[in-house]
């Protein structure tokens, strides 16, 4: 087996920036390196999607070195409207108007034709500057069938100390474009419950677009020749079209109507158009004999009332000369948004701001998986991961009533990943 | 369960401490970079992997960031 040129902590530093920066920086080892993904996802009954990717670090002659990610991901199955159960089977129309899907008596809508395809390519070069800095920029395009995405970005590293501390700073900026089928619909319009014609949904609709900036200052320090720790503070502010075009909430009969609790009709979402995120972000790594642990915390809070924590814990076992076992445990939890609303009731004035949009109520989720990595020939190394991802959320709400009362409301997210990679030294 | 999260985060807080406060004077000299230089010590290593767990959970879940950039690219959320 080749063996690895030994890294310097310079170059382990230095990819601090590339953590923040994303792909296409890494200080990969020797030239440069490359790595083949595939990613199973599949959750129980609802969406399974597969994603590859193509990841490839090199360095250049001089003090530059490239990075390049291909991204493609294909989704399908069923995913949550935001819609309540019924007691009765319920017809739902996707927002484009095209089909329509009947939702069995007491079950959470599920729309089980969301179908989607992502191509996206991420470019990066940096520079080294001088002994002790770095500079980078990276540029980001994806495309979706009804989401496209430009972004640029950058990040200066300037190591202090004798290479022990190093500080890292680092922005991006996109420029995302909505376009369901059928035009982004009017908040708190009425879905329809008819199907519209091939022609009407194929007529141009302008996109909505929104702009998400993004800042991250990063702090690592080389803490004893076993320990290295960083902390890093996000912020990201997004403004423009932020409504999730495929989310309604039903409008349910009110208490002094003859069916409490019981969805009259569906409407769309409604949500900010801005909203500003922070995060703070610890992680320490610490060499234990050959194995080693890894324990992050993030603590996150949003203008949308979200609060989360969350824990990964990983540990990285030294089972021969190229091979590694490595168990994961994650921990997440995040409050409610304040306009959260499981749904609306009728003949009550309509809030501001409304989603019943799952991703944005109070839950909980647990990461459990074991990485498996072994070396298949000299220079190239074989990464097989199995992972469980379980969430549970409020089942129940305090403002449910009336027939919502007897429904599950969060139904559980159990979900599998099963990954691939080849690494190659190059 | 809220109790619970707090002592979560308590132990992982308590954890990092530990880890770090056994660690005596801060810093190592540049002969001292031999376990810091392995691959496993490294904060990219295995960052694809960590990349694409991120953006399951930026599809499923309200919070992103704090790793690296926290949000844009996506139409998953």
């Amino acid at each position: 087996m080749q063996l690895a040129k030994p890294r310097s902590i310079r170059t382990g530093l230095a990819a601090v920036t590339a953590a923040l920066l994303g792909p296409g920086v890494s200080g990969a080892t020797g030239e440069g390196q490359s790595e083949t993904s595939v990613l199973i996802y599949s959750e129980s009954q609802r969406v399974t999607a597969v994603e590859a990717v193509y990841d490839l670090n090199r360095h250049l002659k001089g003090p530059y070195s490239i990075g390049l990610t291909l991204t493609y991901d294909g989704l399908t199955g069923a995913t949550p409207t935001g819609g309540a159960p019924s007691k009765i089977p319920q017809t739902i129309t996707r927002p484009s108007g095209g089909t329509s899907t009947l939702v069995p008596a007491g079950q959470v809508p599920l729309d089980n034709t969301f179908k989607d395809n992502r191509f996206a390519i991420d470019a990066g070069i940096t520079r080294q500057v001088g002994r002790l800095a770095t500079l980078s920029f990276g540029g980001h395009a994806s495309a979706e069938r009804d989401y496209s995405s430009l972004g640029v970005n950058g990040g200066i590293t300037r190591d202090f100390f004798r290479k022990n501390t190093t500080l890292g700073i680092a922005g991006s900026w996109f420029h995302d474009v909505t376009s369901p089928k059928g035009g982004a619909p009017i908040p708190f319009a009425s879905v329809p419950t008819d199907t519209v014609s091939t022609g009407e949904r194929r007529e141009h609709h302008p996109g909505k677009p929104k702009n998400i900036n993004d800042l991250v200052v990063s702090l690592s320090q080389v803490i004893d020749r076993k320990t290295i720790f960083r902390v890093n503070y996000s912020y990201d502010r997004a403004t423009g079209y932020l409504n999730d075009p495929y989310k309604v909430l039903s409008v349910v009969q009110g208490l002094t109507e003859p069916d409490p609790g019981e969805p009259l009709f569906n409407v769309y979402e409604n949500r900010p158009d801005n909203r500003t995120k922070r995060a703070v972000f610890g992680e320490v790594r610490r060499s234990l004999g050959r194995n080693s642990v890894d324990l992050s915390y993030r603590y996150f809070w949003d203008t949308w009332g979200i609060r989360s924590h969350t824990i990964d814990l990983y540990y990285n076992f030294h089972v021969g000369d190229s091979s590694s076992l490595e168990p994961h445990l994650r921990f997440y939890r995040q409050s409610r948004a304040d306009f959260y609303h499981p749904f609306l009731v009728d003949s009550v004035p309509v809030p501001q701001f409304a989603s019943a949009d799952a991703r944005l109520t109070k839950l909980n989720a647990f990461t459990i998986g074991l990485r498996y990595v072994f070396s298949i020939e000299a220079g190239s190394r074989l990464s097989l991961s199995a992972e469980y991802y379980s969430q549970r959320g409020d089942r129940s709400p305090p403002e449910t009533f009336g027939t919502q009362s007897g429904y599950n409301l969060f139904p559980g997210l159990d979900a599998f990943l099963l990954r691939a990679s080849i690494i190659h030294d190059l | 369960m809220k109790q619970l999260w707090r002592g979560l985060v308590a132990i992982a807080f308590l954890a990092m401490l530990t880890i770090l406060g056994g660690c005596g004077v801060v810093g190592v000299k540049a002969w001292q970079r031999d376990i810091l230089a392995r691959p496993e010590m490294q904060f990219d290593n295995h960052l694809n992997n960590r990349s694409i767990d991120d953006h399951v959970y930026f599809s499923k879940e309200a919070a992103s960031g704090g790793r690296g950039f926290g949000g844009g690219g996506c139409g998953c959320n």
